[in-house]
């Protein structure tokens, strides 16, 4: 909700012209009023409509403006005859009116070239930048006709007034890392993927992860679901990363590196969060050392997600792409409350990215940590992967406590049981497959469909097909041990209640319905907690009510000056693509705090945020100009019995000419956003 | 897979197979949707929007360019409001175009002058500030941004098909034009794909700029004589009003941009015409050399009809023939055959285009045979093909293709081959004699020597486990080497036994065909040879300097045997006045009015068929597909060769120079060009210049396998390794034999 003047936003009709403002009737979105802590907005003006602030908005002047921003915006224009001849019309017959040269006739062309590009153009941006502009000619048709008449400016022509633009798309706006999504798809689409990695690597340095294993956000906000099926957006992304490296290709940065300014930044942790503050962070010319406390870099992607999913010799690109940067990382080096006292005085400013690497109990009687068996997710998943990555053998005292046959993970012949229901308990129990268990169980309190929606629904069936029991409904509410060595568990059955108000429904628990499980492993994947011993606690952090670092979530410093936190350290287990996001925010404040010692937003990084407040996605629009009824594609999957005694990557991926389909899919849905501040 | 979809356009019953768009099937189906950006052989550029349709029941228009159509739809393809916004596009188009259509080079075929009068814009009611561009020079190549309409055709064609990827848009709306990607100056192989495409009057020819206009030209088809892809052109020529010169020259040269594309040697290489009056003393000198000849020593840049009149004369007098070119072509093939049973390999360019996988070894190929690297590169693109370049020498121009490179040792081909045999028959149902073979081969061995480990063949395998078409391209580097026939018969083996099509590159224009109808003598020194288009005692040629003046090929008729295993016909671009072969055939004793009387009489036991010149027809249809001249017939040989024993494996130390031609330069005949780049550098790498303790503007002196040459070496930082690149398209010796050849390198003080 917010105050406005006049707004026909998303086809709202609210015209307060004439009113006094404690009458004003109220805008139903969350427009930007409020553009930053010492600026409001005087009017907002995008695909969707336009909204006013304030009543002495130069209207003709802002049309203008719109249309400007058009020409400006070089990466989505230029690209189609009716927008690039089209738009610039539009600016230069506006600028005429607004300057006092403007004829009837003018209106009229105006109207008649925004129809063309309404019809015909290209992409999304042509198709609306109209929209507005015509709005405010329908609405304001005295405001233009006065100036055409009288010959004179429009009202403040000749001031000097600010406008700030943003350039978004619906996917882009529901990602947390803000990724040109339309920019990579045109440049699989153009066959150019050079560019499309480059337009990734703008915001995310970390193509060949999050083109396989991100739980792709954007797809739900895909614009084409409006029309039959989103877009596999995820998909798409692999194929710049994949042709630089088949190619052997130098690393494509889209942006060169600055010189050395002289300013050093210490980060802790070489996760995603890390790697991303460090890659952005380089490229401003900043000298960047990266302490992680495992042998080898990557984070929870090296150690948590299994190869099957996510190969190691292809995140390994990723990596080197940060090292090319030119960033020092320092391994086997766990920080510690000194180093970060150190830290603080040798560098100018210090990223905590140490992730939550605690798994948190399942929360059941007699749950305790020594119990042979009782094997926590982060914990397994560690020697897994460290095994089957690096052949880093599991060492004497883990083999003994886990009765393990050999230096790894075998657990031939055994029972697991893995509690969860996200990402991480699904490579649990798919390890769990691969490592030769007999049975391997999830169990979760919840449904079929949450699961799915938690992780993904090729996770969830390719599980299925590998063998893996879900017990659903269900949670752990006892271990049996017999001399500290676990032997069964007691779960028990819940039921959903509906809410009789309407909320979400109840989990009751079946009285009478409990059983009692064999196995040999319980492994609690149900969430992870923050390690943050390292930090001095004469710092006084502070802290979420969920234990972890608190930030404002906009330039993720923490309440401490210079000491910076992103990615799961700070959010809670959440995902990559959101601790890239963070972290890439993270190092554009930490850039300019290093230099100037404030803490500033940029204007694109406003926008940024009040685009997300708005939500850039509307599910209900209706689409016209594309024919519905193309299928969505489908990556094919390494088959069950090619995959599940081994670690070959599953997703293949798409053929070229599935990606090639795929892209023409794509609407490019690029809008232009601007604010009169 | 290959499901199809039925629909409606305007009302008639179509269909389409997966993949293909609405546009596709309307020109399938000869229904015409305008269009300005439009480019068969690339992914849709999508950037004028006039192709737009309605379809039934969906608002708004649908771009039928990208779109493929849906079971049921109904597709409209014209209405008044579609003929509007149509219109109204081409409005657009028109604002601030410079009206200079009466000097601009594209006047009278240029697509936006006649879709301009196709919708009838007569004036327009908008208008947008005018903007100075100055015109770029980019050497072969000028662009004049003003004119550029930004539908980036060129932009396709130079990434998706040619390779080179040297054009960028540079986006910023109405100010955007194109730009050299990544440098100043435009920095490309030059083949001019982008003039060719270009639908406006935005980038021509340097060369052609203001020299004539469309319509005064006569366009005559021929074949590119060039290399042995084969490719279509039309030459297109014009009386020159200066009669002091000849008659008519070829202004330039253009192709069917749609389905096929040109280097920049066929394209800008054009004038290698010969000229010369009928030298009644020079023949008749000819005819006595001829009569005492031992020998006739020739090249393979001669017509199938050419080649068989040598041959006659041959038994006719008695003589040798000589072309080592062909002669090792011909014994490499011949090695094939025993095992393949048959005469001919099985692939084309269009076999590479389509290939998910492919496997080329042998060939610097970018500038042996830039048809084959723009297939690969088409491959590469379109559908994401694996392809495995394997050659002792790196190539930046095929980085951008090559998704493996497996860099052997010098002199290795042979072990290379026969790991690669091991590694693709691995599991294939081969007989038992090949299978004890293979098992018997001394791996360790030859990856030792070769430098080619199993990690990279691997590799190769793993990439290729998605593929369904796969080629395997042997180049010349193959034919010449002293195992050649072991080796062919290796890569018969794969053929035969696995889903690899096979692809050989042909030396020269005519090399295949040469050896599919010469008898052919192993060369020697001896005295009395006659050159023919070749070095000898008495020098018969199209090239400057030679005792009696022939027609070069694109002054006779007549036809050449391309990659593809096609007979193409060639045509008369320019007059000849002087003697052609069959004259002096005729002098000597055979008889035939016309030179093309022959072409019929082409050997079908090698696979001609007896159709007369006169019948081969020389064109691309509409939909593309190639109806120029005819396949050679398949012929079944018999298959009692075995493969062999690998021989130990050379090493070549030491300086190694490769003999290999720069960019656009091919032979004597590119090398008479006036605008081709003559680049005549000794070219080796920093490490190379460090062996052979040379710098870069030395001038050097070469000495290999017995002759001595002269050159400049000039550094180039692309380059690695101790091998140089020494062109030959400036000599006439240089014909045949293996292209690597040890050297002693000494500085001329």
């Amino acid at each position: 909700m917010s105050k406005v003047y006049f707004s026909t936003w998303r086809g709202e009709q609210i015209n307060n012209i004439g009113k006094p403002q404690d009458e004003w009737e109220e805008s139903a979105y969350n427009l930007p009023a409020q553009y930053d802590d010492h600026r409001d907005s005087k009017a907002f003006i995008g695909w969707d409509g336009v909204a006013l602030f304030d009543e002495d908005v130069d209207v003709i002047r802002l049309a203008m403006e719109y249309a400007a921003q058009y020409q400006e915006y070089s990466e989505a224009c230029g690209r189609c005859a009716p927008g690039r001849w089209g738009g610039r019309i539009l600016y230069d017959q506006l600028d005429k009116i607004a300057r006092g040269e403007g004829a009837l006739s003018d209106l009229e062309h105006l109207k008649e070239i925004g129809k063309s590009m309404q019809m015909t153009s290209k992409c999304e941006i042509g198709k609306t930048v109209p929209n507005p502009i015509i709005d405010l000619m329908e609405h304001f048709e005295d405001t233009f006709l006065e100036c055409i008449n009288e010959q004179k400016p429009s009202k403040h022509y000749n001031e000097s007034i600010g406008y700030i633009a943003k350039i978004t798309a619906p996917c882009s706006d529901a990602c947390p890392a803000d990724v040109d999504i339309p920019g990579y798809i045109e440049g699989v689409r153009d066959l150019r993927f050079d560019d499309s990695l480059m337009a990734t690597r703008q915001t995310m340095p970390l193509a060949h992860v999050c083109g396989r294993v991100c739980p792709h956000p954007c797809e739900d906000a895909c614009r084409r679901t409006n029309l039959d099926e989103p877009i596999s957006i995820m998909s798409l992304k692999r194929l710049g990363a994949d042709w630089e490296t088949d190619h052997g290709y130098d690393f494509f940065h889209p942006m060169e590196k600055k010189p050395s300014i002289g300013k050093k930044v210490a980060v802790v942790g070489a996760g995603p969060a890390g790697l991303t503050t460090a890659y952005y962070l380089a490229a401003e010319g900043i000298d960047v050392d990266v302490y992680e406390e495992l042998p080898v870099l990557g984070g929870e992607v090296t150690v948590g997600v299994p190869e099957y999913r996510m190969p190691w010799d292809k995140y390994l690109k990723d990596i080197e792409c940060v090292k090319d940067m030119g960033v020092n990382f320092i391994l086997n080096h766990r920080v510690s409350q000194d180093d970060m006292r150190r830290f603080e005085k040798e560098y100018d400013a210090t990223m905590i990215a140490s992730g939550t690497r605690i798994s948190k109990p399942v929360r059941c009687a007699n749950e305790r940590p020594e119990i042979q068996g009782y094997w926590g997710a982060i914990d397994f998943l560690d020697w897994v992967n460290l095994y089957e990555k690096f052949d880093i053998k599991t060492p004497k005292e883990v083999q003994e406590k886990q009765m393990l046959p050999s230096d790894h993970v075998d657990l031939t012949g055994k029972t697991v049981v893995c509690v969860g229901g996200g990402f991480t308990s699904m490579d649990v129990v798919r390890c769990s497959i691969r490592a030769g268990a007999k049975r391997v169980i999830m169990l979760y309190r919840r449904d079929e469909k949450t699961i799915i929606r938690n992780t993904t629904y090729e996770e969830y069936h390719e599980a299925v097909e590998e063998g893996v029991e879900f017990i659903f409904h269900s949670a752990v509410s006892e271990i049996i041990d017999e001399n500290d060595v676990l032997k069964a568990l007691v779960v028990d059955k819940f039921e959903l209640v509906p809410d009789p108000d309407g909320g979400r429904p109840q989990l009751v628990k079946i009285e009478g319905a409990s059983e009692t499980i064999e196995c040999d492993y319980l492994v609690p994947a149900v969430s992870q907690s923050a390690e943050l011993s390292f930090i001095p606690e004469e710092w006084e952090l502070e802290m979420t009510s969920w234990a972890t670092l608190k930030t404002n979530g906009k330039d993720y410093m923490t309440s401490r000056k210079g000491i910076f936190a992103s990615g799961d350290c700070e959010y809670g287990p959440m995902t990559i693509v959101n601790a890239v996001g963070q972290a890439k925010r993270g190092a554009s404040v930490m850039a300019r705090y290093v230099q100037t010692g404030e803490i500033t937003l940029t204007d694109e990084e406003i926008m940024e945020d009040h685009l997300k407040k708005l939500k850039v996605y509307d599910k209900g629009e209706k689409i016209t100009g594309w024919l519905p009824g193309l299928p969505r594609e489908h990556s094919v999957v390494l088959d069950v019995m090619d995959r599940k005694d081994n670690n070959k990557e599953v997703a293949l991926g798409f053929t070229q000419e599935q990606a090639l389909s795929e892209a023409e899919r794509c609407m490019r849905c690029y809008y232009i956003a601007m604010v009169q501040a | 897979m290959s499901k199809t979809i039925n629909f409606k356009i305007d009302g008639k019953n179509v269909e389409a197979t997966k993949g293909e768009t609405i546009l596709q099937v309307a020109r399938k189906n000869d229904i015409y949707i305008p269009t300005m950006c439009y480019i068969s052989k690339t992914s849709p550029c999508a950037s004028c929007r006039i192709c737009s349709v309605e379809v039934e029941g969906v608002d708004g228009f649908v771009l039928s360019c990208n779109t493929p159509p849906t079971e049921g739809i109904e597709v409209k393809t014209n209405s008044q409001e579609l003929e509007l916004e149509r219109t109204n596009i081409m409005k657009l188009y028109d604002v601030n175009h410079p009206l200079e259509c009466g000097v601009c080079d594209k006047s009278g075929e240029c697509d936006l002058q006649n879709m301009t009068l196709e919708f009838g814009v007569s004036q327009q009611n908008f208008s947008a500030k005018e903007q100075h561009k100055t015109v770029k020079d980019w050497g072969l190549i000028s662009y004049d941004p003003a004119l550029c309409i930004m539908c980036e055709k060129c932009v396709h064609v130079c990434n998706e098909v040619i390779g080179d990827d040297a054009i960028d848009v540079k986006f910023g709306g109405y100010s955007s034009t194109i730009i050299p990607k990544n440098a100043e100056t435009l920095d490309c192989t030059f083949c001019g794909e982008c003039i060719a495409v270009c639908p406006v009057g935005a980038l021509v020819s340097s060369d052609f700029k203001y020299s004539s206009n469309a319509w005064e030209l006569s366009r005559i088809p021929s074949t590119c004589a060039h290399c042995s892809a084969g490719c279509p052109l039309e030459y297109e020529v014009k009386h020159t009003t200066d009669r002091s010169v000849q008659a008519e020259s070829i202004y330039r040269v253009k192709n069917n941009f749609e389905f096929t594309s040109l280097c920049g040697a066929g394209r800008f290489g054009f004038d290698f015409e010969n000229k010369a009056d009928k030298d009644a003393a020079a023949l008749s000198a000819a005819l006595d050399a001829l009569k005492n000849a031992n020998a006739i020593r020739f090249s393979s840049m001669i017509t199938n009809e050419e080649a068989h009149i040598l041959n006659s004369l041959k038994k006719q007098l008695g003589v040798k023939l000589f072309n080592e070119d062909a002669r090792e072509l011909q014994a490499f093939m011949k090695a094939y055959s025993s095992v393949s049973g048959k005469l001919h390999h099985s692939a084309t360019l269009e076999a590479v285009k389509q290939a998910e996988a492919a496997i080329i070894i042998g060939s610097r190929v970018a500038t042996d045979n830039p048809g084959v690297r723009y297939a690969l590169t088409t491959a590469a693109r379109h559908n994401g093909a694996k392809i495995v370049y394997a050659h002792p020498m790196e190539d930046t121009l095929m980085q951008n293709t090559a998704t493996q490179f497996m860099k052997y040792e010098v002199g290795t081909e042979e072990g290379v081959m026969a790991l690669l045999a091991y590694e693709l028959l691995k599991g294939a149902d081969v007989d038992e004699a090949s299978r004890a073979y293979l098992d018997g081969l001394d791996l360790g061995y030859l990856s030792a020597e070769s430098n080619v480990g199993d990690d990279e063949l691997l590799a190769m395998t793993k990439s290729f486990a998605r593929a369904e078409n796969k080629v395997l391209i042997l180049g010349s580097d193959l034919f010449a080497h002293e195992r050649a026939q072991n080796i062919a018969k290796l890569a018969a083996l794969i053929e035969k036994y696995t889903d690899f099509s096979l692809l050989i590159i042909p030396n020269e224009v005519n090399s295949l065909g040469v050896s599919l109808i010469c008898e052919l003598d192993k060369d020697e020194e001896i005295d009395n040879v006659v050159g023919y288009n070749a070095h000898g005692d008495f020098v018969i040629a199209s090239f400057d300097g030679a005792n009696l003046a022939m027609p070069a090929l694109n002054q006779q008729e007549g036809s050449v045997v391309s990659i593809d295993n096609r007979v193409l016909p060639l045509n008369v671009a320019v007059g000849f006045e002087g003697y052609n072969l069959n004259d002096i055939a005729n002098a000597l004793g055979l008889s035939k009015e016309y030179t093309i009387d022959y072409t019929k009489e082409l050997p079908q036991s090698a696979g001609f068929k007896a159709i007369a010149f006169d019948d081969l027809e020389n064109f691309l249809t509409p939909y593309g597909d190639d109806e120029r001249g005819y396949l050679l017939d398949e012929v079944v040989c018999s298959a009692d060769g075995k493969v062999e024993d690998v021989e130990d494996l050379p090493e070549f130390n030491g300086t190694v120079i490769y003999n290999s031609n720069p960019v656009l330069q091919f032979n004597s005949y590119t090398n008479s060009t006036k605008q081709l780049e003559k680049d005549t550098t000794l070219r080796g790498s920093a490490q190379f210049s460090a062996a052979a303790r040379i710098s870069d503007g030395d001038e050097v002196e070469i000495t290999f396998g017995g002759e001595t040459i002269t050159r400049v070496f000039k550094l180039d930082p692309e380059l690695k390794g101790t091998v140089a690149l020494n062109p030959t398209f400036d000599t006439l010796s240089r014909v045949g034999g293996y292209k690597f050849l040890k050297s002693k390198i000494v500085r001329v003080v």
